[in-house]
């Protein structure tokens, strides 16, 4: 079968790659957006002071 | 005259160093006159393909964003090394860990136990949480390792310069393309920015170098006229890194240590628990004791941006051997 990659997907903000799958008749089959990309803000802002939350979270996107 | 090759590239990062870029506004015209751009995934279509096609060396300069934090950034980080005359950290992130290598007070299981079984927008009663290969209907799919420990570009691959800020100001970007643009730039190991410490730079007044308590911001309204760590506020002026021209004091707001340590100091947190203890009016263990109590947040407070580059590094794994190990000892840390 064949498969078609895109990676990274460009253009946009944030990091992304694209699976696709195609049958064989050359029709797509399925098809995957993966995101590689995680930092955890979710665990490391737990604990921390309230203060530091607009410091910390702006930066989860700058765009 | 030949164009320069240029590639911009984010890895465990927000997207603010390529709004940075674009905050150069009309004089961007002036980085697209000397260089073609040959990867920037944020706003022109290259893939990693194109870039593995190219022979080593093809690309004169590479400004890379963001910190490692998994295995694709650096795998990425490698490839750009190799095909890059010139590799450059740029921002917080990459030079020193940034924002992101807060993840290093806890590790790859705790972070995806939180983001994926316990936060209260999800829906996971399988509590699938991410691998590194899997097979879906057939198709097998493949993402990155996350690493237990972010790392900063250094630590991964050799830097020639390092563009701090979070994110770089749109002058210190401005230098760095004159200097392209010239064949100006400095040695190999440069920081571009200030060697002094913000302190140098700023235009409040320091008079009384004693402080008795210290103050969280929501206890007391700064002076705007006096130095904020004399006022009791935790200020990373003395040591961070000047260059920015003082853009958070201007708006009454401590220096949040975003450029990392000035030439000289090797551990910006170290350096601030010094000047603090230095200024703070103790006469016993009970003065110590309630000076410590102030601090909440010592680890957060003195190493927001730069865990990743410190002598600490991260929190120590614990228990041994049931999660993969930092990528390398603590002893490995060397100082630049």
């Amino acid at each position: 079968m064949n498969k078609v990659t895109i990676d990274p997907i460009t253009r946009l903000e944030g990091h992304g790659k694209i699976e696709i799958f195609l049958n064989d008749e050359g029709g797509v089959e399925n098809a995957y957006l993966q995101i590689p990309e995680l930092r955890g803000f979710e665990r490391f802002c737990e604990g921390r002071p309230v203060e530091e939350m607009p410091r910390i979270t702006e930066r989860i996107c700058g765009v | 005259m030949t164009k320069l090759k240029l590639a911009l590239y984010w890895a465990s990062s927000c997207g603010g160093c390529e709004i940075a870029v674009l905050d150069t506004n009309e004089k961007i015209l002036d980085v697209v006159a000397i260089a073609d751009i040959v990867l920037w995934p944020v706003a022109v279509d290259f893939k990693y393909h194109h870039i593995e096609a190219m022979p080593d060396s093809a690309i004169d300069v590479c400004l890379f964003n963001g910190a490692i934090r998994s295995s694709e950034h650096e795998k990425v980080a490698k490839l750009l090394r190799a095909k890059s005359k010139v590799m450059a950290a740029f921002g917080s992130c990459a030079c020193f860990g940034g924002i992101p290598s807060l993840g290093n007070l806890t590790n790859r299981a705790e972070i995806f136990h939180t983001v994926y079984e316990e936060a209260p927008s999800n829906e996971n009663p399988s509590r699938t949480v991410p691998k590194t290969a899997t097979t879906v209907d057939g198709h097998h799919l493949e993402l990155p390792e996350t690493y237990d420990t972010v790392m900063t570009l250094e630590q991964v691959v050799p830097v020639e310069y390092f563009i701090p800020g979070c994110p770089p100001t749109v002058d210190l970007i401005l230098k760095v393309v004159s200097a392209l643009a010239n064949n100006s730039l400095p040695p190999p190991g440069t920081v571009i920015a200030s060697d002094k410490s913000l302190c140098e730079e700023c235009y409040r007044k320091k008079e009384d170098k004693k402080i008795t308590r210290v103050w969280r911001p929501h206890q007391i309204v700064p002076d705007p006229e006096k130095c904020l760590l004399e006022q009791g506020v935790i200020c990373c002026g003395p040591a961070t890194r000047g260059g920015c021209g003082a853009l958070c004091i201007k708006a009454n707001m401590p220096c949040e240590g975003c450029f990392g340590p000035p030439a000289g100091v090797l551990d910006q947190g170290a350096k601030l628990v010094s000047a603090i203890a230095s200024i703070y009016q103790a006469s016993g263990e009970e003065d110590v004791s309630r000076m410590l109590d102030e601090i909440v947040d010592p680890v957060g407070r003195f190493y927001r941006f730069g865990l990743a580059h410190s002598l600490l590094r991260r929190k120590r794994m614990t228990p041994p051997g049931t999660l993969s190990a930092a990528k390398q000892p603590l002893a490995e840390v060397t100082a630049r």
